[in-house]
């Protein structure tokens, strides 16, 4: 099998250089997302006073997730939007190759990795939004949730609960997808979330330009997130 | 008690025995339904003060809590009657219609939750805001997994 590979790349593998793709903030965001997620699932799923959790918990997942989107702007360059959110005609040509044992590297995200990326935080969002609206109908409510009708909370919270379904879907169809690559393709995508280096044969690596976001500008902007989630969520004015 | 009077007894016993169960047959489906929802909401309207309470997000009230669990206690026992298979197919409900194939277990949820209820009352008549917490916690876990059988999302 690995002969084979190896076979089929022409030794390019051992041309390879390491390149830094992901930032420290987008590995720490990518983390902490994973451990908000599982939280989430379970204390969803106890209910009683595991809820009030749930929506400590749900603030965190928000100002993740609005930090992910402004570090889409202002972030690192393969964290930016504009680096990996494409156009059909590509993601159809790295479609087609997909089911391929061939490997095809992407310095940051594939084109349908992407397109992945950018559902997830979808999903994500609107999961978010409407718990601030949602009440459980026993003793729990989102802190919005007295700013709309009860039919419009309701309504809301039935968004939440099926859209957990979706996220689900999602998260399981991105963990499937990296151990595919692991397996099948012999692509690592687990490692490099880890140590931030991908490693790409050295004609990739050669068109890298990887700029850093900087912790600074990083902290900056998670803070603003922060912020912003503290004044929905208290509405202190 | 002498024995006509007994017998007498008995007799006005049953007869309003069957006049309420033939007076509870008669309810209109829509009416049944506002009864369990009435039931329900008034269950929610003194509960959600002891989960604002113990989340601190109201001072905590130990006379509050205990008058309201005590309503509690009696409401629990209210909304299982409002169940009733006729109103299958009810509009402006969520309550599944599966509810009726599993009538057992949908009973066993009540009686679950009643005794979460009556566990609840207990903390509260003490006024330990701690013992009061877990109950609550035990309470809503109760109203919870019935939802989750029997509500639709």
């Amino acid at each position: 099998m690995h002969g084979q590979r190896d076979a089929m790349q022409g030794g390019a593998a051992h041309d390879e250089r390491p390149v830094r793709v992901w930032d420290v903030p987008v590995r720490l965001f990518h983390w902490a997302l994973a451990g908000f997620f599982a939280f989430q699932f379970w204390s969803g799923e106890t209910g009683g006073n595991a809820m009030q959790w749930h929506l400590y918990a749900g603030y965190g997942v928000l100002s993740l997730v609005l930090f992910r989107i402004l570090w889409g702007f202002f972030g690192s360059t393969y964290a930016r939007f504009a680096s990996f959110a494409r156009g059909p005609a590509a993601c159809l040509r790295y479609a087609r190759q997909l089911f391929s044992r061939r490997p095809v590297p992407s310095l940051g995200h594939n084109p349908l990795g992407g397109w992945m990326v950018l559902a997830m935080l979808g999903a994500l969002a609107l999961q978010t939004v409407t718990g601030l609206f949602a009440n459980d109908q026993i003793a729990t409510q989102g802190p919005l949730a007295d700013l709309v009708s009860d039919a419009w909370s309701d309504r809301l919270s039935s968004v939440h609960a099926w859209n957990f379904y979706v996220l689900l879907g999602l998260v399981s169809l991105h963990i499937v997808a990296v151990l595919y690559y692991r397996l099948v393709k012999g692509q690592n995508l687990i490692g490099p979330m880890f140590s931030g280096v991908k490693r790409v044969p050295a004609k990739l690596a050669e068109s890298a330009a990887p700029r850093p976001g900087g912790a600074w500008r990083a902290l900056i902007v998670f803070a603003a997130a922060l912020l912003a989630v503290y004044l929905v969520v208290q509405r202190p004015f | 008690m002498t024995k006509k009077n007994l017998a007498l007894n008995l007799l006005a016993a049953a007869s309003a025995a069957c006049f309420a169960a033939s007076a509870l047959a008669q309810h209109k489906p829509e009416d049944l339904v506002k009864h369990r929802q009435a039931a329900m909401s008034l269950m929610g309207w003194y509960f959600g003060p002891i989960g604002a309470m113990v989340n601190n997000k109201m001072p905590f009230d130990a006379k509050l809590a205990a008058r309201n669990a005590g309503y509690l206690v009696t409401l629990s026992r209210m909304p299982l009657e409002g169940f009733d298979p006729s109103t299958s197919g009810a509009k402006n409900t969520k309550a599944k219609d599966k509810i009726y194939l599993e009538m057992d277990k949908f009973k066993r949820h009540m009686e679950k939750m009643q005794t979460e209820v009556d566990k609840l009352d207990k903390a509260a008549q003490t006024g330990n805001e701690a013992d009061i917490k877990v109950a609550f916690g035990n309470a809503a876990k109760s109203c919870k997994s019935c939802h989750d059988d029997f509500r639709a999302k």
